[in-house]
């Protein structure tokens, strides 16, 4: 090996005088191989550090150049995991660049960016908390999978070298912040979080006399220590020794610091579980302290407390227990006192569940247990999404439509979810009518996904594949009318609740943005209360976003629903905004960055400014019989200023029409 | 000096060793690749090699190089052969130019020159369908005293005019000719087939002398070869010089770079395959390049100039001493499964001391491999260089059949 690495170094060291050499035509065959004996280093820990020394010198070369790497202030770090997990030559170039990323930060000489090194610095703690398992050397089942073991290796090797460059220290700050912006979303599936929760508490040495330390041990004990007693008693067969000693105010204390972790984290744990299932035995009038609910919740326990303990009893224990976090939300709003959502809840207890569905619904759990049926885990996660409708998301599917959905089923006709979720589950099937047509899902041949990925909460796992080829079925059939097809589809799929009328800035016949000044009056005329009337949504609105790069650059377009447009706690006018893809915090460029708490979101909400949210809007639907008598009282300056921002961002990316157009 | 050589085809590879040499020089090929010479500043003239007309011929093509001042034409592919001997017999005023390069496009021309000149060669004829080829077969076995239940003699047909692998089948059996011939593969070349060990030279010619010999050891035809030869075949490069000259005399070769296959007997007799002119296949020139450290491709262009004196020549390949320390080695790597998601490099590849660089390209996920005409295309190489040729052959052997595509 020793012989090995000695050749690789003269052999990379001739390649790169080669490339270096070599003419615009043969660069691209000189760059195929320098990159194969960057890969053949980056085996090693001294090869791995022969690159960072030479990476600038690469990176002078030109080996960017052609290729998305080249300009370091464009790099997303979100975006490393995908290419690092992709294999040569992608994680090759992907890790080059981070060489390079910390050399800027080292302030080597040599670079061509003129990148600062805090930037630089920034840059790279971003990547490190992005990518946990590979900086605490402890990968997940799917990164296994994934990952050639040469390719681990070398990844291993890359961030071996990033933390002994520039430790753990500093990102002690940014772990904590992207930890509470997840659970400030209140995510049902809160997989992701507790597994860097974990890692934090196995790997990093936490002083509770530090600022910084202190909120990443709030959310450790939150899932590992919510209580002294349970840390004093980890077992859970101790813990529950140790509680059933517990009486009066004792005991009193315990529930209630249990209750507080999860209410403040949205985060559930065994011991709260232990605890909920020994109050239902004998002590329930401490259930309500037990899920700390508040008034509302108090009253909907009294009427139905029968009901409640018997959910208990059948659904919450050791190895499932998040649903407790959810069935407290789901009390505080009254779900039960309506009589069709208690009734299907009742009927869902009773189904049989299709051996197909059953098997997805055991594939998304982390470790299915023996002990917890697949019907369990799927009353479960009803209870989770009925109580947290904004926490719903699509996991690594390309299907935000099927959990734009489910989330505003489950807040504004949850029976009607219910019945769905039973018809699924019994049938494998599902059946909804586009213009006059029935679709049946099983007959159906093709949605937008093939293999869904299981990181999802039971409930999308059930109805995703169906809601998916439902929905692309009708995208099918609804095209090719020289109009955005969701101006059929969104009404059909998603119920009643959308408006017939359809605004598209993109203009099918001329391929061109087309009357923007009009479309952007419309949308201020029927959402914005200082002039619509006055008048607050009522349902959410199915609205159709371009996304942008942190430098305004058009990326694609994706669904977000709009729910509500309200002032903040300092007067300014913000829309709140569902974004199923669980990425609340995003940077759009042009200083418009999507917030998900600190200006009076609801956890799972995301917000923005109202001009800067309609400065990315393409299409939404309205009602073309009211909107009309406003659309002319909407200020010439607010529309400028929205056309302004979105002609110097995603507008760069197509022509634009000033030709009227009747709305 | 030329004035300004004509490059016949396109390739980067030879318009950076000669961007790299500074002398003057003018790419002629499909219109397709004017836009990228244009924004490369690269001199191009457009030319449809696949038509022959009033308006398309070599005189025309002369005609439209004037302003370039062009008095060498260099062919770099095999379809670009002609046009090259067609201009070079304007730029020498030699009719025969012309006919030389017919030789290397018609193989029954080029086999009936080598026979009559003395070179050994297998029994061949032109053949213009399945039933001739059957015959050709027939007389075979019987000169071969085939007796009742035994082996077919095996038979190979290529195309008169394609390079190197491409519609070349062996037929072993009266079957393979129902089986593996289709009727567009007339007419063509019908040959027996020659035994020995397959390799091929380069030989770099001026004014009728073999300048530069490299002999390039096939592996495996189709997939790797190295450079230099291993030492069996460095012990009889005597014997090859002397029948490489003589080749070279037979089809009156005065100028330009000669790329023969050879089969060597156990009895040390050399038989002739075929010959071409153009740049070989397998990179093997830019091996040698590295093999013996100089510039094969700018060597190769330039030995088409008569104008050099020998000094001049000589200053192209590397002292006539020149002991290479290390063998360059390449194998074409083809994806062994009809559907591919991803490219895995083996672990054993990065630790051997031998493997260099590779070119492999990641498929997209899902993508289907067409079946091979010729020998394909190949998804990239991977490279070796080190001392011991049999440790070379080795490696070559087994990476042939390591799957880097999974």
């Amino acid at each position: 090996m020793i012989e090995t690495l000695e050749k690789g170094y003269e052999n990379f060291n001739i390649s790169l005088e080669e490339y270096k050499s070599a003419g615009v035509t043969l660069r691209k065959e000189k760059a195929q191989k320098l990159i194969s004996q960057v890969d053949l280093l980056s085996k090693t820990k001294k090869g791995i550090e022969h690159l960072f020394k030479k990476s600038l010198e690469i990176e002078a070369a030109g080996i960017f150049a052609e290729n998305a790497w080249n300009d370091p202030e464009k790099l997303s770090p979100a975006l490393v995991k995908g290419t690092l997990k992709a294999g040569h030559p992608s994680s090759t170039y992907e890790l080059l660049s981070e060489l390079r990323m910390l050399a800027y930060a080292k302030k080597k000489k040599g670079g061509i960016h003129k990148i600062s090194p805090a930037d630089a610095e920034a840059y790279l703690e971003e990547v490190l908390v992005h990518n946990l398992e590979f900086a605490f050397q402890e990968f997940t089942e799917e990164t296994r999978l994934a990952m050639a073991p040469q390719e681990i290796k070398k990844v291993q090797n890359l961030f071996n070298l990033l933390l002994a460059e520039s430790g753990l220290q500093g990102i002690k700050d940014k772990l904590a912040e992207e930890i509470r912006l997840i659970c400030e979303q209140r995510p049902v599936v809160t997989r992701k979080v507790r597994e860097m929760i974990q890692l934090v508490s196995s790997k990093m040495e936490l002083d509770p006399e530090k600022e910084s330390d202190k909120l990443l041990l709030f959310y450790v004990d939150a899932i590992n220590s919510p209580t002294p007693l349970s840390k004093k008693f980890p077992d859970p067969d101790q813990y529950e020794q140790a509680i059933n000693k517990l009486t009066g105010k004792k005991l009193e204390e315990e529930v209630t610091t249990l209750a507080a972790s999860m209410r403040e984290t949205g985060l559930a744990n065994p011991y709260i579980a232990l605890m909920l299932r020994k109050l239902a035995a004998g002590k329930t009038a401490l259930i309500p302290k037990a899920l700390r609910l508040n008034k509302r919740g108090e009253a909907e326990w009294g009427k139905h407390q029968p009901f409640v303990l018997k959910l208990i009893e059948e659904i919450v224990n050791i190895d499932s227990f998040q649903c407790i976090y959810g069935l407290a939300k789901v009390l505080e709003k009254s779900l039960l006192s309506r009589n069709a959502v208690k009734a299907s809840l009742n009927n869902l207890r009773s189904v049989n569940i299709n051996d197909h569905v059953a098997e997805r619904i055991l594939k998304c759990q982390t470790k299915p247990r023996v002990n917890v049926t697949a019907k369990q885990y799927l009353i479960a996660a009803t209870i989770r999404v009925l109580g947290q409708p904004l926490g719903v998301g699509q996991g690594n599917n390309s299907t935000c439509q099927s959990a734009r959905g489910i989330s505003m089923w489950s807040q504004h006709s949850p029976a009607k979810l219910v019945n769905m979720i039973i018809t699924v589950a019994a049938q494998d099937n599902l059946i909804l009518r586009f213009e006059n047509a029935d679709l049946e899902s099983m007959k159906l041949v093709k949605g937008l996904v093939d293999q869904l990925d299981y990181n999802l909460d039971a409930v999308s796992a059930v109805l995703v594949p169906h809601l998916d080829k439902i929905y692309s079925e009708m995208m099918r059939r609804a095209s090719g009318r020289f109009e955005d097809p969701h101006k059929w589809v969104n009404p059909a799929m998603y119920g009643h609740w959308i408006q017939i009328g359809f605004a598209s800035a993109y203009s099918y016949l001329t391929n061109s943005i087309q009357d923007f000044k009009g479309f952007t009056r419309l949308f201020y005329a029927t959402f914005n209360p200082e002039y619509n009337g006055g008048r607050e949504m009522v349902y959410p609105n199915p609205v159709g976003i371009f996304v942008t790069t942190n430098r305004g650059a058009m990326i694609g377009f994706h669904a977000v629903s709009l729910l509500r447009i309200a002032k903040d706690q300092e007067g300014n006018l913000r829309a709140y905004f569902l974004n199923p893809n669980n990425e609340g915090r995003q940077n759009w460029g042009q200083g418009i960055e999507p917030a998900v708490f600190g200006h009076q979101e609801k956890h799972g909400e995301s917000s923005l400014p109202f001009y800067q949210f309609a400065a990315r809007v393409y299409a939404f639907h309205f009602n073309s019989l009211e909107t009309k008598d406003y659309v002319d009282s909407v200020p010439a300056t607010e529309v400028e200023k929205v056309e302004k921002l979105a002609r110097e961002s995603w507008g760069k990316a197509y022509t634009w029409s000033e030709l009227k157009k009747i709305w | 000096m030329a004035q300004c050589f004509a490059l016949i085809g396109w390739s980067l590879p030879v318009i950076e060793s000669m961007q790299k040499l500074d002398k003057p020089f003018v790419v002629v090929s499909f219109s397709d690749f004017e836009p990228y010479a244009k924004e490369n500043n690269i001199p191009f003239v457009a030319y449809k090699f696949d038509e022959w007309s009033d308006t398309s011929n070599s005189i025309d093509l002369a005609e439209k190089l004037k302003p370039y001042n062009v008095d060498v034409a260099v062919p770099l592919y095999e379809e670009t052969v002609e046009w090259a001997g067609a201009l070079n017999s304007i730029y020498r005023n030699d009719p025969r130019v012309l006919n030389r390069a017919f030789l290397f496009r018609n193989k029954a021309m080029m086999k009936r020159k080598a026979l009559v000149g003395g070179l050994r060669v297998g029994l061949f004829e032109e053949v213009h369908n399945k039933e001739q080829v059957r015959q050709f077969m027939e007389r075979l076995n019987q000169a071969n005293l085939q007796l009742e239940n035994e082996e077919d003699s095996w038979v190979h047909i290529k195309p008169f005019a394609a390079a190197g692998t491409v519609g070349h089948r062996l037929l072993r059996s009266k079957q393979d000719i129902e089986d593996k011939v289709e009727d567009t593969d007339f007419p063509c070349l019908a040959e027996s087939h020659l035994s020995g060990k397959e390799f091929s030279c380069e030989a770099f010619v001026h004014k009728g002398k073999i300048r530069f010999l490299n002999i390039t050891e096939y592996v495996k035809l189709g997939y790797s070869n190295f450079i230099p030869e291993g030492n069996y075949l460095a012990s009889k490069r005597p014997l090859i010089l002397k029948k490489m000259q003589q080749l070279v005399d037979i089809f009156g070769i005065e100028y330009g770079m000669i790329h023969p296959e050879w089969f060597l007997t156990e009895n040390d007799e050399l038989g002739f395959g075929e010959v071409a002119c153009r740049i070989p296949g397998g990179h093997i020139l830019e091996l040698a390049s590295k093999a013996y450290g100089f510039d094969a491709l700018a060597a190769f262009v330039q030995c088409h100039d008569p104008s050099l004196t020998d000094e001049e020549v000589d200053a192209l390949f590397p002292p006539k001493d020149f002991k290479p320390e290390n063998h360059y080695g390449n194998v074409m790597i083809y994806p062994h499964k009809n559907v591919i998601n991803s490219l895995v490099i083996p672990e054993e590849l990065n630790e051997d001391p031998y493997f260099l660089d590779h070119t492999l390209i990641p498929p997209y996920a899902g993508q289907k491999i067409d079946s091979r005409e010729g020998f394909g295309n190949h998804f990239g190489t991977v490279n070796f260089k080190g001392p011991d040729p049999d440790r070379m052959t080795e490696l070559l052997l087994h990476y042939e059949n390591v799957d880097f595509y999974v």
